[in-house]
């Protein structure tokens, strides 16, 4: 730890302004998001204890008829907006941050096969991601989502919504991981050591595993933290779009998509609140990433 | 009595375009026949030098011994063993392949950098299964390390830690945590100082007599030739053009190739 704290990379980091600014809102936003059952004054999942007395409450003022004052305001089912905000957010990080953590393991694990074995192995995945490239990744989550709503029974589908969701994202996500794995891979196997490896009789899975991987996970993660931004964007469109996390369980997507609906009425904060924190969150991140991605990894620019 | 064997020995490369090229184009396969009809024989405990400039086809031979690249024809044989006996079980195979070790050209590219030393010399124990118990395999680390002129401590460092020289030490020691009777050493010496060259030129040596060690020795440098070999081969384009003694070698060369290869190595007045 002392170490890190005298490294180059945290004297670099100190030093520039972005980047720690950026971290620090990302970890404002993260750990408001894990204490958010602490911080929000009411739960918003609980729909008992919703008073539709206090729809559309605006921020900052008492309620005409209950008198209830709400720092942000409350939506058409009053709704606290800011309760809201703190689980839609955890919600939305927690299906990006898994969304990522499937891509990158997936993305790992394939480029390693495809960059090691090579042959038709390597043509065919490599080809797949080439072909799945081709289309916004955001195209491929819904079309991965669809199937996933019409695979599984109806009772289930609001319960395995936030699941559906991460493997959808996460499926949409692997490319860049494969691409940049493979070619480190490519580089590492020609090495003398791998060689030396394979004269004490290692398998091809024990060279990849203990070999191999450890010298080409530098860039991934880099790319991880600016497929988190990616991640995050794309479940708040999928839910934006209704094909998201379900009403019952907000997310920041559903939250604007539902502010959406009151804009032209009047009622602002139902959409300016929850836009603002998801648009400080991915670019907070996305910002970071940059940094990251400049400081450890020129070469990827 | 011969202990390492190549007979007739070939290995080609496929160099083909894809399929759908060449049938596009009309042009037939092409192969780079990289050793062609080469065979030699090795004493059990000298040292078997491989002379040739570069592209002669030596460390081809290198990897076939080692069994890093399986030959078009001809055969390897270890103490009259097949290495590439078809019938072999990959278990027999494997326990075969045990006792021949190398020793690679740079120590830069050679050692994992992500594992510790300690480690990197326990691999083979493991993978062999030739010490049982953690505590065991430890000491067998510890003896490695000062066999080959290190500390008992450099096991917990890690490979850039050390210089060149050192390193190849710890790739010597790697070699011979496996028990093997013969190491293949692929230029070990041609990334390395001069002054350090000599260095681990005399720890082979040492380490040969100490273990009744057999070397297959590749390299273009004739100034190591002489001062390890007990047999040369000289390779020329694929192909073994002179084999003899060293003192023979050296004064007497019998064919062109090898006294423009003698004459083309930098003297010193």
């Amino acid at each position: 730890m002392k170490r890190f704290f005298a490294s180059d990379f945290f004297y670099d980091f100190v030093r520039s302004p972005v980047a720690l600014l950026s971290f620090l809102i990302v970890l404002f936003l993260v750990l408001s998001a894990v204490f958010a059952s602490v911080i929000a004054p009411t739960n918003p999942f609980d729909a008992a204890s919703l008073n539709l007395m206090n729809g559309f409450t605006p921020p900052m003022e008492p309620n005409p008829f209950t008198g209830d004052v709400f720092w942000m305001g409350t939506d058409d089912q009053g709704r606290d907006l800011f309760s809201a905000i703190l689980y839609g957010l955890r919600i939305s990080l927690f299906v990006g941050a898994m969304a990522v953590a499937l891509a990158a393991v997936m993305g790992v694990l394939l480029g390693l096969i495809a960059g090691y074995m090579g042959g038709w192995l390597d043509n065919l995945i490599m080809r797949f991601a080439d072909i799945q490239m081709t289309f916004p990744s955001i195209l491929v989550a819904m079309l991965i989502f669809g199937v996933a709503r019409g695979i599984l029974p109806p009772e289930l589908r609001d319960e395995m919504a936030i699941t559906v969701l991460i493997v959808s994202i996460g499926l949409s996500e692997w490319v860049p991981f494969a691409r940049t794995v493979r070619g480190s891979t490519m580089v590492e196997k020609e090495k003398e050591y791998i060689a030396a490896a394979r004269l004490i009789g290692l398998n091809r899975w024990q060279i990849m595993m203990r070999h191999i991987l450890p010298n080409v996970l530098n860039p991934v993660l880099v790319i991880a933290t600016i497929t988190l931004a990616l991640a995050i964007i794309a479940e708040a469109t999928l839910s934006f779009l209704g094909v998201g996390a379900p009403r019952t369980e907000p997310s920041l997507g559903t939250l604007i998509r539902v502010g959406q609906d009151f804009l032209f009425s009047g009622e602002w904060w139902i959409l300016l609140f929850p836009a603002c924190t998801l648009l400080a969150l991915a670019l907070s991140v996305n910002l970071f990433g940059d940094w990251l991605r400049d400081k450890l990894n020129p070469r990827l620019k | 009595m011969s202990f390492i064997t190549a007979k007739n020995l070939v290995r080609r490369f496929d160099l083909s375009d894809p399929w759908i090229v060449r049938k596009l184009t009309f042009r037939p396969k092409k192969f780079l026949t990289a050793v062609n009809d080469v065979s030699f024989s090795v004493e059990k405990g000298t040292t078997y030098a491989l002379v040739g400039e570069s592209g002669s086809g030596k460390s081809t031979i290198a990897k076939m011994a080692v069994g890093l690249l399986t030959p078009s024809a001809g055969t390897i044989t270890l103490d009259n063993h097949n290495l590439n006996d078809p019938n072999l079980s990959p278990q027999r195979q494997r326990l075969m392949r045990r006792r021949i070790q190398m020793v690679f050209q740079s120590p830069y590219a050679s050692l994992n950098p992500r594992w510790r030393v300690g480690d990197i010399l326990k691999e083979p124990i493991q993978s062999f299964d030739l010490i049982q118990g953690t505590k065991n395999q430890a000491k067998r680390v510890e003896e490695l390390l000062e066999q080959v002129g290190l500390s008992p401590s450099d096991a917990k460092k890690y490979p850039h830690e050390f210089s060149g020289g050192q390193r190849q030490r710890i790739s010597i020691a790697r070699a011979l945590s496996s028990q093997p009777d013969v190491i293949i050493c692929d230029e070990p010496t041609s990334a390395l100082d001069v002054s350090v060259q000599a260095q681990v030129l005399n720890l082979l040596k040492s380490l040969q007599k100490e273990f009744s060690l057999t070397y297959l020795f590749i390299t273009h440098d004739l100034a190591v030739v002489s001062s390890v070999a007990n047999r040369i081969g000289v390779l020329n384009k694929g192909a073994l053009v002179e084999e003899a003694s060293p003192e023979e070698l050296f004064t007497n060369p019998k064919q062109d190739y090898t006294r423009m290869l003698l004459n083309a190595a930098p003297k010193m007045l």
